[in-house]
């Protein structure tokens, strides 16, 4: 569990760090979108170079970033191997069978590799970057707007903030669980999958009962201390723009357009 | 502020439920401090529900500051006027930092920004939590959830909080804080009713009302409830053992006073100091008090080997990490066959941990654990067999039931050991049976039995495996008193009539005292007493600093001890220091 940084958040008391949530959220959303237009390796490198100066901005070690791409290694590796052999082009290089390898196709699989990484590594700033309180006041903060479309802003970051509240709180609960079934003989970690699938269920049972009673407990809890939904409600930490948000925005506009400007090349 | 008239409630069920309010009528000032005393299903917690019209009754009316809570119209004023703090600190607090959770019920009240800044940082501080502000809540102690809690309600500026149950499952010295945070409050002028097990905590109203079955059925000052000794047993619930004491005293004929509540009063009642006044020559017991921490007090030890034997045992969570952690160091404990051992420490003190070892579900770090001659290894040696002889009960082990029937779920360890059909069935009976619960209860779901019951029938699907070492975690954590009575009974007979070694964990010195004559201490993951109670409780002052208490009765016995030193100092049970005293007083009478 400890080895996958996607969505870890790493602390620190860097200039990314103190950036407004949403505008690191607008950001990264930005990055990714405007990723897609790039059409050549200029385009590509500058973006890593951009994502390279975030990360050491950030003050978050490279190795940390990387380890987090680790995880993706699977669906990275059968990309590649799809673009290498299924692109159809005519300076074929070398033929194994059917399978034919093109210089397109060598092309296109770097490509869509560099796409993946910086995609990966751009959205994982993010998260390295902003606690997940911060992150939930942002994703609220940016659905606002959309609530005349019915986008229920509120709940959704609600839901959030008490799913992150009783992580760790359940991961306990189902460490001793598990732990007390064991002392009962159960074998949770032998045998096929079909056996192991059932011998979770001594596990997933009372952990269930007790996510759902806690879930009953704590909506009583919460109304009784008078929730009653988005009516009205106030928020303690105001979100303020600040200088540092302007230059921000300001950086990611500048390497937005550098980017586009690649594509002349 | 609070009045009640002839209020019913019924909670909706298949066929006829019964009431589980039968017309409850009372009133309650502002200032005053109430305790609600009843055991489980007294309707104490339903009452609760209704003063916050999180239930509305379906007869009668709660008037809360002149306003009815049925109206939906005042129902947020409600809400905020008589806030409220429940039984499991986990299951209340909602943000994922302790700043953010005291804010809630102000943001849901829209009070501006920099108001609740200013509110939040003030009920921080009147809990005592201010330097935690920014901590998440699940790295706190049971304590400090609850003063969070506590915090939590008091932001949106009730004028009386109800705790139901607040301290249920807490250790001593979480329990310790949260009554002291509750005093205070009241000092203040917040009205404050708690619904609580614990006698001692009651003791501290300025009223105590107690309910049985729906009803009201005494309501008076702590004095004139607890006065009452045979009327409290009859309503199944206890009173402060210094209480039961002068009464025993009183029913074998000595003019001590009914109504005494403290130890400070029992020591300055007027015949108890009349009788300390003149000296005796009691024989002293106390005169060796010495207390090694590697002793082991078993005479017979040399005669086979111990059953337990812990070496040199160290544990250390997360090895090699920043998050590296040692939870136990260097532990040597030998246990013998047939013995019954109090394991007691605060929390955090690496009593779970070291249980742990017992039946392989930790590993050393280093040192060696030998169950019955043979060395346990994780990985190596058959954890099976082991758990089998080792049966280890967690805290709270109702949570691990998930069979559809109790006989279903008692028989799951049975079935893994390979046991044919009929031996299984033998082996269910039996643990049920010594449980107490009778076949009615066999075909029945976990979710129908009572809390007391639940905890016997997980038990039981530890004694089904037939172990011949029975560990337990906190067995009677979060019951009534009379569930208390009835699974410490139980456990008793375990040991006396089947002969099996127990081991009994616990944060209770009352407990252990009555049920052990050996108990060992840790403290900070180290072993720092192994002896008998009175040699353990004669360390009160050290026990104190490490966030134990001593029965109450050693207390007294201290106490006593300071007006005449004939009171041995090893007493630790209502009846023996009964019975010291009564000595005493038929000495007197001798002389005379």
């Amino acid at each position: 569990m400890t080895r996958i940084t996607i969505g870890q958040y790493y602390p620190s008391n860097s200039v990314v760090h103190h950036v407004d949530s949403r505008v690191k959220l607008a950001g990264t959303m930005f990055f990714i979108t405007v990723l897609f237009f790039v059409n050549n390796f200029a385009g590509y490198g500058v973006a890593a170079l951009f994502v390279l100066f975030v990360v050491k901005l950030a003050k978050v070690p490279v190795l940390f970033l990387l380890r987090g791409l680790r995880a993706l290694l699977f669906i990275m590796v059968f990309m590649v191997v799809f673009n290498l052999f299924m692109t159809p082009g005519e300076n074929v290089l070398f033929a194994v069978g059917i399978l034919r390898v093109t210089t397109e196709g060598l092309v296109m699989a770097a490509q869509m590799a560099l796409r993946l990484i910086l995609l990966i590594a751009g959205s994982s700033i993010l998260t390295l970057t902003t606690s997940p309180i911060h992150l939930t006041d942002g994703i609220e903060a940016l659905l606002k707007p959309l609530k005349p479309l019915k986008v229920p802003a509120h709940d959704i970051a609600m839901m959030m903030t008490i799913a992150l509240r009783f992580i760790p709180t359940l991961a306990e609960e189902m460490d001793k669980i598990m732990k007390a079934q064991k002392a009962r003989g159960a074998e949770l970690d032998t045998g096929g999958i079909l056996k192991r699938a059932k011998s979770l269920l001594p596990v997933l049972v009372p952990l269930f009962v007790s996510a759902f009673k806690r879930a009953d407990e704590l909506a009583t809890a919460m109304e009784a201390r008078c929730y009653r939904g988005d009516v009205d409600r106030t928020r303690m930490k105001i979100m303020l723009i600040t200088k540092r948000d302007i230059v921000a925005t300001g950086v990611v506009a500048v390497f937005g357009v550098l980017l586009l400007l690649t594509r002349l090349l | 502020m609070i009045k009640t008239e002839n209020i019913h409630f019924a909670y909706a069920g298949e066929g006829d439920t019964p009431q589980a309010l039968k017309g409850i009528t009372t009133s309650i000032a502002a200032g005053e401090f109430v305790a609600v005393l009843g055991h489980n299903g007294s309707g104490k917690s339903t009452l609760a529900r209704h003063l916050n019209a999180l239930l509305a009754p379906s007869q009668g009316v709660v008037w809360i500051n002149g306003k009815d809570t049925t109206s939906m119209a005042h129902l947020w004023e409600i809400r905020q006027t008589v806030g409220m703090v429940f039984q499991n600190p986990d299951n209340q607090l909602i943000a994922t930092v302790v700043e953010e959770d005291v804010a809630f019920g102000p943001e849901n009240l829209g009070i501006p920004p920099q108001q609740i800044r200013e509110t939040v940082d003030e009920m921080l501080g009147i809990v005592g939590m201010s330097e935690f502000a920014s901590a998440a809540p699940h790295n706190l102690s049971g304590g400090q959830k609850q003063r969070v809690a506590i915090a939590g309600v008091l932001a949106m500026r009730p004028s009386c909080i109800v705790l139901d149950e607040p301290t249920a499952m807490l250790d001593p010295s979480g329990r310790r804080e949260v009554i002291s945070t509750i005093k205070t409050l009241n000092d203040e002028g917040i009205t404050i009713i708690l619904i609580t097990h614990f006698m001692e905590e009651a003791a501290h109203a300025k009223r105590v009302i107690v309910m049985h079955e729906g009803e009201v059925v005494l309501d008076s000052d702590p004095r004139g409830v607890f006065s009452q000794v045979e009327t409290m047993t009859r309503y199944e619930l206890a009173v402060p053992p210094v209480t039961a004491l002068a009464h025993m005293l009183r029913e074998a004929g000595l003019d001590v006073a009914g109504d005494i509540l403290t130890v400070d009063e029992f020591a300055a009642d007027k015949t108890i100091q009349a009788l300390l006044a003149t000296p005796h020559d009691y024989p002293s017991q106390a005169s060796d008090i010495s207390i090694s921490s590697h002793a082991n007090p078993n005479q017979n030890s040399n005669e086979t080997a111990p059953i337990i034997q812990i070496k040199a045992l160290s544990h250390i969570y997360s090895q090699g990490s920043v998050f590296e952690r040692t939870a136990l160091s260097d532990i040597n404990l030998n246990i013998n066959q047939g013995e019954m051992v109090a394991l007691i420490g605060h929390t955090g003190s690496g009593k779970s941990t070291l249980i742990q070892h017992l039946n392989g579900l930790l590993k050393p770090s280093m040192g060696q654990v030998i169950i019955q001659g043979e060395d346990i290894q994780v990985g190596k040696s058959n954890l099976k067999a082991i758990r089998q002889k080792v049966g280890l009960v967690f805290q709270y082990p109702e949570h691990q039931l998930f069979e559809s029937t109790i006989y279903k779920d008692v028989a799951f360890g049975p079935t893994r050991m390979g046991l044919t059909e009929a031996e299984i069935d033998e082996h269910v009976r039996q643990a049920l049976t010594t449980v107490g619960l009778g076949e009615e209860f066999y075909e029945k779901s976990p979710f129908e039995l009572s809390g007391g019951q639940k905890r016997r029938a997980a038990i039981a699907g530890v004694l089904a495996m037939r172990p011949s070492i029975l560990v337990l975690d906190e067995p009677a954590a979060g019951l009534d008193p009379k569930g208390r009575d009835e699974i410490l009974a139980q456990i008793k007979y375990m040991h006396e009539v089947m002969g099996l070694t127990v081991i009994l964990v616990s944060h209770s010195m009352d407990d252990a005292a009555r049920l052990t004559d050996r108990i060992v201490v840790l403290n900070q993951g180290k072993l720092l007493y192994d002896g008998t109670p009175s040699k353990v409780f004669a360390q009160a002052e050290k026990l104190t600093q490490i966030g134990l208490d001593i029965p109450q009765m050693s207390h007294l016995a201290t106490r006593l001890g300071m007006l005449n030193k004939a009171i041995p100092q090893d007493i630790f049970t209502i009846e023996g220091l009964a019975s010291t005293i009564m000595g005493l007083s038929l000495k007197d009478k001798g002389i005379k």
